[in-house]
């Protein structure tokens, strides 16, 4: 019994992470209409970063995850104005950059870091009894704690910024949006810098767990658009849910069919979802 | 360009291929060998991408499913690969049809979506089930024509090239193609005078993916070891950086692309792992300043020495 709390409980804590690379998708798709194959590659940077800036420089876990997620930003930030925005309004253009983006930052980063698993410095070790149920490591607890604050604070800023709002209101109508005076083309930019960003931090934070290899961004980049599908595309409490539903579901699958298949649950879950309601759990399917 | 001028070029151009084998040592035979294979592979994704505007992520899972089936069922049930082959080709298609009908309703991003998702799916399946198709280990595979020789097997990819290559003109002139690029040029227009674009979608998709099955089979039946390799998104990346390097929506685009990229992967073999990289960023760059591709540029330099206005009126995805 308490080995299905351990699974159950597994899933949640990436069920978390899974929502917020999620939630980065669904941002960059809700603002400006583009969907970001290369999304696994910052999770992965994010965490490459993290580490680079915690081991070979010696900053500690905190500042390391703070600076990693900046770089991301103003990487995402670039590419933006760089590659995406060319492609504004043609969606095959930005489906297929952002697809050869990924393959080049994965190369980028096999050539950087090698093909070997990079792992951070675990920010605490040991474990914690858990209401006498089970022990689980403290190092996932803290992960957890961590990335249900950065959700937080991710509707925070959705609902009670200016920024929010803004990228809300161009989600809903783009051409009302800038007739308001709402500059598009720098917020397209700041909310794929954020995007990235959120995926960046979600590498960065779940890494002393799980190591990062260069290939592993191409897993949790298709889990976060599966999510992402599954809560409904443009709904970001769809997103957590669909993140946490996915996770639990995947760890159970794990546990008790087989570790290959880790990926496949997803891809089933995709599958089923557009045969049979393909606007998701909370959301309306888009053209 | 005159028309004599350009089929007199064709003709020389032809000439000179189907001598490759007299003029080419054994290895870089081997290197025209496996262009030919990705040849078919651009040109089937560009009748896709190209001409009906649908990004598909699975084309080298349609290959590498042809390929496999074709391996299997010539291994383990000892039928002539020439038979084999077909039925390769044949579930190809069907696993095309059946994911085309899925989601070629919904349009754009979800198809790109199933197809990547389906293309892992494939590739997970492959190197899990390791009791029949041997893993990342590789299955071994007999050869097409029970003997080898690498002469033979060129003339047989020329054939088979030359044949889908007609095939896809021929399909392109047809009402068929014009279908398909009224479907990509405005999808609301092309079904309001009564084109049933998902059918058309459906159709091409199902096409291309019985085209990548056959080759696959071909490729396969050629290496005679196939490897999970076949199935991965490097491999899908290459097929997508040939079609957009040579020039999308044209036939002679994934040609010169893939003639193009192959080329330049020999000769940048020492610095092996740049490779992938290096062509990302060409063919980033490609999108960025020369979105026509190579075939493109040509037709760029040898418009504007005839008539300078002309380039304006130049769509992107004329024939």
């Amino acid at each position: 019994m308490s080995s299905l709390f351990v699974n159950i409980f597994n899933g949640i804590v990436i069920g978390t992470i899974y929502a917020l690379s999620a939630l980065g998708i669904s941002l960059i798709l809700g603002a400006m209409n583009v969907m970001n194959f290369a999304h696994g590659e910052f999770y992965i940077f994010g965490a490459y970063f993290s580490y680079f800036f915690s081991r070979s420089l010696g900053f500690s876990p905190l500042i390391a995850i703070l600076l990693s997620l900046g770089l991301i930003f103003w990487i995402g930030f670039l590419v933006e104005k760089t590659l995406i925005h060319s492609t504004y309004g043609n969606l095959m253009d930005s489906l297929i950059i952002t697809f050869i983006l990924s393959i080049v930052l994965q190369n980028i980063a096999l050539i950087i870091f090698g093909p070997y698993p990079k792992k951070p410095p675990s920010w605490i070790i040991g474990s914690i009894n858990v209401l006498d149920l089970f022990y689980y490591s403290s190092q996932r607890l803290i992960t957890f704690i961590v990335a249900v604050l950065l959700l937080i604070l991710f509707f925070i800023v959705m609902n009670k910024t200016w920024f929010g709002k803004i990228v809300r209101a161009i989600s809903a109508d783009r051409e009302v949006a800038s007739l308001m005076g709402i500059n598009c083309d720098k917020v397209n930019s700041f909310s794929f810098g954020f995007g990235v960003a959120l995926a960046g931090v979600a590498g960065a934070i779940i890494s002393p767990i799980f190591g990062v290899t260069p290939m592993g961004g191409v897993g949790i980049g298709l889990t976060s658009v599966v999510v992402v599908v599954l809560g409904g595309m443009g709904s970001f409490k769809g997103c957590v849910i669909g993140g946490l539903l996915l996770g639990i579901i995947e760890n159970i699958g794990v546990a008790y069919i087989s570790s290959g298949y880790r990926n496949i649950f997803g891809f089933i879950i995709l599958i089923l979802i557009l045969l049979f309601r393909p606007s998701g759990l909370f959301g309306t399917t888009i053209k | 360009m005159k028309k004599s001028n350009k089929n007199l070029l064709l003709v020389i151009f032809l000439g000179i291929v189907v001598c490759l084998p007299f003029l080419l040592d054994d290895y870089w035979l081997h290197v025209a060998i496996l262009t030919l294979f990705y040849v078919i592979m651009a040109s089937s994704w560009n009748l896709l991408a190209g001409y009906t505007g649908q990004v598909s992520f699975a084309h080298a899972a349609f290959a590498a499913i042809g390929a496999y089936i074709s391996g299997i069922l010539s291994v383990q049930m000892s039928i002539s690969p020439l038979i084999t082959l077909l039925f390769g080709s044949v579930i190809a298609a069907i696993f095309g049809l059946g994911l085309g009908l899925l989601c070629l309703k919904m349009g754009g991003i979800y198809l790109s979506l199933t197809t990547l998702g389906f293309s892992e799916i494939v590739h997970i399946i492959i190197k899990n089930e390791y009791e029949i198709t041997r893993g990342t280990m590789g299955l071994e595979v007999p050869n097409l024509l029970g003997f080898y020789s690498k002469t033979a097997y060129f003339y047989i990819m020329l054939l088979v090239t030359f044949i889908i290559i007609f095939f896809l003109a021929k399909l392109i002139k047809s009402d068929h193609g014009l279908k398909f690029k009224s479907v990509l040029n405005d999808e609301l227009a092309a079904s309001s005078i009564g084109i049933d674009t998902v059918k058309v979608r459906v159709i091409a998709f199902t096409i291309s993916s019985a085209i990548a099955g056959f080759a696959g089979g071909l490729y396969g039946h050629y290496l005679l070891l196939i490897t999970p390799e076949m199935s991965s998104l490097s491999q899908m990346f290459m097929i997508l950086a040939m079609t957009i390097i040579g020039g999308m929506g044209t036939l002679s685009g994934p040609i010169a692309g893939a003639v193009f990229l192959q080329v330049l992967s020999e000769y940048i073999r020492i610095f092996g792992k740049f490779h992938l990289l290096l062509f990302g960023v060409i063919s980033l760059l490609v999108i960025k300043f020369a979105p026509g591709g190579i075939v493109g540029l040509y037709r760029k330099i040898t418009q504007s020495k005839t008539d300078p206005l002309k380039i304006e009126t130049q769509s992107k995805y004329d024939y």
